[in-house]
């Protein structure tokens, strides 16, 4: 065999025979411990309650016989003999017909094709598609078609368009596309196709093992440079695992670490591959992490390729967890192993659980590089006296029982509220001042009793993080990093399609206990505190353009619009938003408004200019000045972003504003703003139908006038009351008048006859 | 809102109506005084008037004004004589004790009872009819600016109508609390 890769496996294939793993070369190679087969080897994790869990062994040897009991977490991991965990990939589709789903062209240049797709390219959170280069017809490309709604790493995506990164799968390009097989506009990221496949698949059936003298030029080289550069680009991987190591060449020389964008950071990482603060937490709430975090994959990454397996392929995630609380990673993993010489100092950098002890890159290249660095002292969590058993387990340590608290709610709360867990912290842990501050908490939460702040999820909660500050914040199996916090969001509103759960973190300001409770308050927490102290203010507001939903635009900026309405449309750029609803009007029903909370959300996050009248006008609950208010804002926005004519939505608004035009007192107003309007429609503009509507010369006319008439209404009212009014006996006055009237006659009479006496007698 | 001139009650009535008198007699003293003939003549031949006026309880003495002003027509003449002949007391006496000169006089105040008992109806019967053409001239106007404006136009009117009823109301719920309390 040629390349190095044949190189390592060769030495490896002498060594493995299938599942029972032999002595290796020289002495300082590890024997593994004798791997049985697995009862379900490809489909679920190696114990999940089915009795294999008895025999498990921690990593020290000691046999966990409760193991059984633990509640299996959530699987997203096939397992495989190795014990290796790889995540679930999808499988082969059916192909489908081309004439039904012709290719798509992305950005006029690459033809996406439905109908070819290449499954062993599939990502777990995207499928692979074969793609076609216009202007290089031979090119070999593949796009990964991203799930519509769940979060990308669009910033990531931008910046790896403008520069490669080495010893990383070469992003060629993205953008949205039509996806005809699902109905849905969604991401294609397109890359260039490793033609020597993947790095594990190339070992068929063997385990996945390459000797220690190969492993640093073939595998931890590439994947320290591709670290290295984008950590110069502050970014982090989040994805090293070994099911997504590539070679690009045909000769398997070039191995690069695959892509890293069609989902959150960690999201895809079977739990083992997270250093254990981050591994608490469920996958979408583990956050964008650090370099630091990409090492400790590489560690394991490492482990496995060295030994073959996974030492602890045959525990459960919780158990596993457990294990690395207790011991250390390294220890809980290598502990029993027999690890190379050379490795062990690489391993125990790698594997340390203080990121601030972990190797940096520094340190990595310094080893590969040949030079010896210090070996860590890993100081041991501190042993207590006795354990204490809860929920069938015994627990050594705080973070362990934190994390089992959070999964049982009652039983915790029994255990809390009836001592058991101050007298533990003070006798067994010395940790006196621990069981004072969750005294105080227990004493907090009875002064709120029978209020939601007093609740047992919450106390639980803010339990856990006094006993383990740096794991996640968990309330309600809602589990996550505070970096993660955007991304746990958007997903379970994906899942679940409500904020419920992160509604109640946010006003139970969980949040700000875990950031109090830090030890070491660098400045990205304190940046991070000030943004959720923001996000509470928004989450408050229950008005369009605030609540939840601001929180999870303003978390996931690169998060397409996810309103109901923009289903078929991929809005990621507010300068999209009205061509995209534009486009919709011709086929959706223009009764109802073109606009809902998360339109008003994405536009409150992403639209530079004050919008804050135009999204209050939105909310009150007359019609009209809501529909004014509408129209008011996406008049705003066509003017400011200099967007094209809009046809489509000028008409759907057009039709909507028969309450608005109804704010005119003026009938005459009424309907010649009613005849304008077919002319503006056609017209596209807005800003000139807003102008139409709410003209304020017009309007001002329009007060004064109906004043006027009001006036006269009622002038004319008093004078019919006068006349026929009640209590008005017409005829009476009508006599009473011609009385007046006869007495003026014959007064007048009477001064006429007087004078013609006087001037007869005179004459 | 028209301004209406508040009601007298009956005593200021009385008052006012005793100084009115006391004026009247004065400036008859001081006629009789001035031109003692001319008021002879004038007060006999008036007499009609003068009941006219003493039963005319109308305010605006409408029936009072008829009857006198055709009165005054019967009784010019012979004050006018009075005056181009002897304007002494003993010529005013003959003028009056003249059966032919009363009767000229009273006919004349007869004449105006006459005007006064047929004329108003006849008028009214005119008024009713006018007020009848304004009143659906005024309606007319009002449709006109509700076709323009919508119903909300009568807003005010409206709104004076319920604060005229709610003052009612209140004046209502006060006269029963003061009748509850004069009980």
């Amino acid at each position: 065999m040629a390349n190095a890769l044949d190189q390592a496996v060769e030495t490896a294939e002498a060594q493995n025979v299938a599942l029972t793993p032999q002595e290796g070369e020289g002495s300082s190679v590890a024997t593994p411990p004798p791997l049985e087969p697995l009862e379900n080897t490809d489909e679920t994790a190696p114990s999940d309650g089915n009795g294999t869990a008895e025999q498990t062994a921690t990593p020290n040897g000691e046999a966990t016989p409760d193991a059984q009991e633990e509640s299996v977490p959530e699987q997203r991991a096939k397992v495989n003999k190795t014990g290796i965990p790889i995540p679930d990939r999808g499988e082969a589709q059916p192909p489908l017909d081309p004439a039904q789903f012709p290719p798509v062209a992305l950005n006029n240049r690459y033809l996406v094709y439905p109908s070819m797709a290449l499954p062993e390219l599939n990502s777990p959170s995207a499928m692979a598609y074969a793609v076609e280069d216009r202007r290089e017809p031979g090119r070999k490309l593949f796009g990964l078609v991203c799930k519509p709604g769940l979060p990308i790493r669009s910033r990531l995506m931008t910046e790896l368009k403008t520069q490669g990164i080495h010893g990383m799968l070469p992003m060629i390009d993205y953008g949205p596309v039509f996806w005809s097989p699902i109905d849905q506009t969604a991401i294609v990221i397109v890359f260039d196709r490793p033609l020597g496949g993947r790095f594990i698949d190339s070992f068929g059936d063997r385990p996945p093992r390459v000797n220690e003298y190969e492993l640093g030029k073939l595998i931890v080289e590439p994947i320290a440079q591709a670290i290295s550069q984008l950590t110069q680009i502050d970014f982090a991987h989040r994805a090293i695992r070994i099911d997504n190591l590539f070679f690009m060449d045909k000769e398997r020389r070039e191995l690069v670490v695959g892509e890293c964008l069609t989902s959150p950071p960690g999201f895809d990482q079977p739990p083992i591959y997270e250093p254990l603060d981050r591994a608490y937490a469920m996958p979408a709430g583990r956050g964008a992490g650090m370099s630091y975090d990409d090492m400790y994959a590489l560690g394991i990454l490492t482990v496995f390729v060295l030994l073959g397996y996974n030492p602890a392929g045959r525990l459960t995630d919780d158990e596993m967890l457990s294990g690395k609380a207790e011991f250390g990673s390294y220890q809980s993993l290598c502990g029993s192993e027999r690890i190379p010489m050379s490795m062990i100092e690489p391993l125990r950098g790698l594997l340390s659980d203080d990121e601030f002890e972990r190797w940096n890159m520094e340190a990595l290249d310094s080893w590969l590089n040949g030079q010896k660095k210090t070996p860590i002292q890993r100081r041991p969590a501190p042993k207590p006296k006795t354990a204490l058993k809860f929920a069938g387990r015994s627990h050594m340590t705080t973070r362990s029982i934190a994390h089992a608290f959070c999964k049982n709610i009652p039983e915790a709360i029994k255990v809390i509220r009836n001592g058991k867990l101050e007298q533990w912290l003070r006798s067994s842990m010395q940790m006196p001042e621990l069981a004072e501050s969750l005294d105080a908490l227990i004493t907090m939460s009875k002064v709120h009793e029978g209020t939601p702040d007093g609740s047992d999820d919450v106390l639980v909660s803010k339990i856990a993080m006094r006993l383990d500050p740096k794991a996640p914040i968990r309330y309600k199996n809602f589990s996550f990093m505070p970096d993660g916090f955007g991304a746990a969001l958007a997903i379970e509103y994906l899942r679940k399609g409500n904020f419920q759960i992160p509604g109640e973190i946010l006003a139970r300001d969980l949040l700000s206990y875990w950031f109090a409770a830090q030890e070491n308050r660098t400045p990205d927490l304190i940046s991070q505190d000030k943004t959720f102290n923001a996000l509470r203010g928004f989450a408050k507001i229950n008005e369009w353009g605030y609540g939840m939903e601001r929180c999870l635009y303003e978390l996931n900026r690169s998060l397409p619009c996810q309103s109901d309405l923009l289903r078929t449309a991929h809005v990621e750029y507010v300068e999209d938003l009205l061509p995209a609803l534009n486009e919709v009007a011709d086929h959706t029903d223009t009764k109802a408004r073109p606009i809902d909370k998360h339109i008003a959300a994405y536009v409150a996050t992403h639209f530079k200019y004050d919008i804050a009248p135009h999204l209050k006008a939105i909310t009150d609950p007359k019609e009209e000045t809501s529909l004014i208010g509408l129209l008011s804002l996406y008049a705003l926005m066509q003017w400011r972003l200099k967007l094209k004519s809009l046809l489509g939505l000028s008409s759907w608004l057009g039709g909507l504003l028969s309450p608005a035009i109804g704010t005119y007192h003026s009938r005459t107003t009424r309907r010649k703003i009613e005849q304008e309007i077919p002319a503006l429609v056609r017209q596209g503009s807005l800003p000139e139908l807003f102008d139409l509507i709410d003209n304020a010369e017009r309007r001002t006319i329009d007060a004064h006038d109906f004043e006027e008439a009001q006036i006269a209404f009622a002038h004319a009212e008093a004078e019919i009351d006068s006349t026929v009014g009640e209590g008005i006996d017409q005829k009476k006055v009508a006599l009473e008048a011609g009385e007046k009237v006869t007495a003026m006659i014959a007064l007048g009479i009477s001064m006429l006859a007087t004078t013609l006496i006087i001037f007869v007698s005179t004459m | 809102m028209i301004n209406q001139a508040p009601e007298l009650s009956p005593e200021e009535r009385r008052k006012r109506g005793r100084s009115n008198l006391t004026w009247i007699l004065l400036v008859l003293a001081f006629l009789l005084v001035l031109a003692a003939p001319t008021m002879v003549v004038l007060v006999m031949g008036m007499l009609p008037t003068l009941v006219a006026f003493i039963i005319d309880r109308t305010k605006q003495k409408s029936n009072s004004f008829c009857v006198g002003a055709i009165n005054f027509i019967g009784v010019f003449p012979y004050v006018m004589d009075l005056w181009g002949g002897m304007n002494d007391f003993s010529a005013a006496v003959a003028i009056i004790g003249d059966f032919f000169n009363l009767l000229v006089m009273y006919a004349a105040a007869a004449f105006g009872w006459f005007l006064f008992l047929t004329m108003p109806s006849v008028i009214s019967s005119f008024v009713i009819v006018m007020q009848q053409r304004k009143v659906a001239q005024l309606r007319g106007e009002q449709k006109d600016l509700i076709d323009e404006w919508g119903a909300e136009v009568a807003a005010l009117v409206e709104m004076q109508k319920m604060e005229k009823q709610e003052h009612h109301m209140a004046q209502g719920m006060d006269g029963m609390e003061m009748e509850t309390l004069g009980d």
